[in-house]
């Protein structure tokens, strides 16, 4: 299964450390692959460095690429973790 | 076997194993390794990163406890990138394509991410790669033997080598406890402070060897001539031989030294010179008694300051300057706080503006009369310490009649606070000036006048009248004691002293220059204050001088206009 989703960053500090660590520490639970890019590079999503060099800040537009057997549910708790601004009060 | 060159101070030859000390942000030492050492290589990266893991886990787990969200949120992230699957590829990736060791290829790595990092528009978002940088630095401590969150100096063994780029006066203490066998730094010039602790730990240092020290890693063989400034890296043993032969021989002079110990100071023809000691720490007291000093003079109170968040109350000082003052019946003078320039406490908590030429800045007594809290309780333990021995107080970096104006009139109300007080102290303590600013020895007779003597502070008369920074080794090769505007300030210090009828003494490193003690002595100086390492020395150049024979060729010195003329005469004077 292969699922492509663009999600917009919308949480006040963007992809900081600890939402970083979060979503890293999510996607690694998951045996899918999962590859976050923006405009200018891709980043494995569960690769903390790699994800922390995309420096997506508040606005940013990102492209999620999951495939694999759970690429679904991987899909459905990433896209929600981005939503519920990472459960962080702002 | 390869050898490193740098500027050798200290004494001596010193042969034994290295030992890294890394400060974060410098360099880890880069060497090349064979294609059939890849895998092995790579193996001890992967190790490195599982313990540097390990460790920084139990510290989340002893945080866990006690630390704020924030400070777990950040070591979450940490762990993660520590553990993060690309770090360990790409800079496994280096190890095979470069040839390189594991430091290197993870300071390869860091150091590709900080491109990217440096381009990011959102300044918070670059700050990230700070922390990209400590993470990667815990795994290079790991590789090179240190752990992390354990101090760096823990752990070091008696007759350890240490490589660092540079030495903190602060750690200053902490190696004399250590006992180690020399210095290797990356900076540093002949009158560095690794320069003075080596020859007060009596052992040899090599200074200014620039990167030199990135050849070096932890448990190499090394040969440190402090003579030569060479280091010899994993030698062969013919080298070896030759070494230990001459450090047989370097023994067998101390032996020679140590007969004379009790032999009076006397020129040959008939002057009684005193050479006193310098001491740093007043645990160092044994130590100049035992090499049979005259007396201290110069007891330098910075350490009292250092390494510690408070500053030491009017009582703990009290404790250390009487203990000291009862050790001993000989006279010994206490110099007050000469913090500022190259001695900061603690980034210089009380002197919070970095002045741009801290050397010029507000320092020793200019600091002290802007701030006399921290003046006062000193003043005070040395005067109700003065009941104890023969106390001398010296004040530092005088430089105006104006600041003798200001000290006089501290003095005075501590002096009448303390009579009010009915607290016992000497009043008629000696009050003297430590003669260091050119504007001072040029006008020595004005201080001479009102103070009860003075010292001549060599190190930094010399850096301020020649203008050459003492640790700057682009410019140190400058740094000439002899210089001829050196020896006339020199003269006219000490000839003011003679013409007020006070005592002149000198207790700056030149005072313990074997190759300056025959031309000072002809210059009229009677007093010197020394490290306690090199009075022997010293002493044995003193019974070897006949002053009057030197006296027409020191002269010459003065006025000579040609350097190879003068160099020549230098060398028939010491001869």
């Amino acid at each position: 299964m292969r699922f492509e989703q663009d999600i917009r960053v919308i949480n006040k500090l963007g992809l900081h450390t600890r939402a970083t660590a979060r979503l890293v520490k999510l996607c690694s639970q998951f045996d899918s692959s999962i590859e976050i890019s923006n405009d200018q590079r891709r980043a494995d999503a569960k690769s903390i460095m790699s994800v922390m060099m995309l420096a997506a800040c508040q606005g940013t537009e990102l492209r999620i690429v999951v495939e694999g057997e759970d690429a679904a549910e991987a899909i459905r708790q990433v896209t929600d973790l981005f939503e519920s601004r990472f459960e962080e009060q702002e | 076997m390869f050898t490193l060159h740098g500027t050798g101070v200290g004494f001596g030859i010193a042969i034994g194993t290295a030992r890294l000390i890394r400060r974060p942000g410098q360099e880890v030492p880069e060497y090349s390794i064979l294609p059939e050492q890849v895998d092995r290589e790579i193996q001890r990266l992967t190790d490195g990163i599982h313990s540097a893991t390990e460790c920084l886990s139990a510290y989340y787990e002893d945080m866990r406890e006690e630390g704020t969200d924030e400070v777990q949120a950040l070591l979450d992230a940490h762990l993660l990138m520590m553990q993060d699957p690309i770090l360990l590829e790409q800079s496994a990736l280096i190890i095979r394509e470069r040839l390189v060791n594991a430091e290197f290829a993870l300071q390869l790595h860091c150091e590709n991410l900080q491109v990217v990092f440096r381009n990011i528009d959102d300044p918070y978002m670059r700050s990230k790669s700070d922390e990209i940088s400590q993470v990667i630095g815990r795994i290079q401590d790991e590789l090179l033997g240190q752990h992390a969150g354990q101090s760096s100096l823990e752990g070091i063994k008696e007759g350890e080598i240490i490589v660092t780029h540079d030495l903190m006066p602060s750690d200053t203490i902490e190696y004399k406890k250590y006992r180690v066998g020399a210095f290797l730094t990356n900076l540093g010039g002949p009158i560095s402070h690794t320069a003075i602790l080596a020859r007060s730990m009596q052992i040899p240092a090599i200074v200014g060897l620039h990167e030199g020290i990135r050849y070096l890693k932890t448990g190499d063989t090394l040969v440190i001539d402090g003579k030569r400034g060479v280091v010899l890296v994993e030698p062969d043993d013919a080298a070896l031989d030759i070494y230990e032969k001459r450090i047989a021989k370097i023994k067998r002079v101390a032996r020679e030294l140590e007969i004379i110990k009790y032999q009076p100071a006397r020129t040959l023809d008939g002057q009684t010179i005193e050479l006193n000691a310098n001491l740093e720490f007043a645990e160092e007291l044994t130590q100049s008694l035992e090499c049979n000093a005259s007396g201290i003079g110069l007891y330098r109170t910075e350490s009292l300051y250092m390494n510690r968040k408070e500053f030491p109350d009017e009582l703990e000082q009290l404790e250390v300057y009487s203990t000291l003052l009862g050790t001993t019946e000989r006279p010994v003078t206490i110099r007050t706080l000469d913090l500022g320039a190259d001695k900061q406490v603690d980034g210089g908590r009380r002197n919070m503006s970095l002045a741009t030429n801290p050397a010029l800045g507000r320092r020793a007594i200019r600091l002290c009369l802007h701030d006399l809290t921290l003046f006062k309780p000193q003043l005070r333990a040395l005067y109700r310490a003065s009941i104890h021995g023969d106390l001398r107080i010296m004040v530092p970096m005088i430089s105006s009649q104006a600041e003798l104006d200001q000290l006089f009139t501290v003095l005075d109300e501590i002096r009448d606070e303390l009579a009010r007080e009915n607290l016992p102290f000497k009043p008629c303590t000696p009050i003297g000036g430590m003669i260091e600013v050119p504007a001072a020895a040029v006008t020595a007779d004005t201080f001479a006048k009102r103070l009860d003597f003075l010292s001549i502070g060599t190190n930094d008369l010399i850096q301020y009248t020649l203008a050459i920074d003492r640790i700057d080794d682009e410019v140190n090769y400058l740094y000439d004691p002899l210089h001829p505007a050196v020896l006339r300030l020199i003269k006219s210090v000490i000839d003011a002293g003679h013409n007020a009828g006070i005592p002149i003494s000198m207790c700056g490193e030149m005072a313990g220059d074997i190759e300056c003690t025959r031309i000072l002595l002809a210059l009229g100086l009677r007093e010197f204050s020394m490290d306690p390492a090199v009075i022997g020395a010293v002493k044995q150049r003193v019974r070897g001088t006949h002053i009057g024979e030197m006296e027409p060729m020191v002269r010459d010195l003065l006025t000579i206009n040609e350097s190879n003329r003068y160099r020549n005469l230098i060398k028939l004077i010491n001869r």
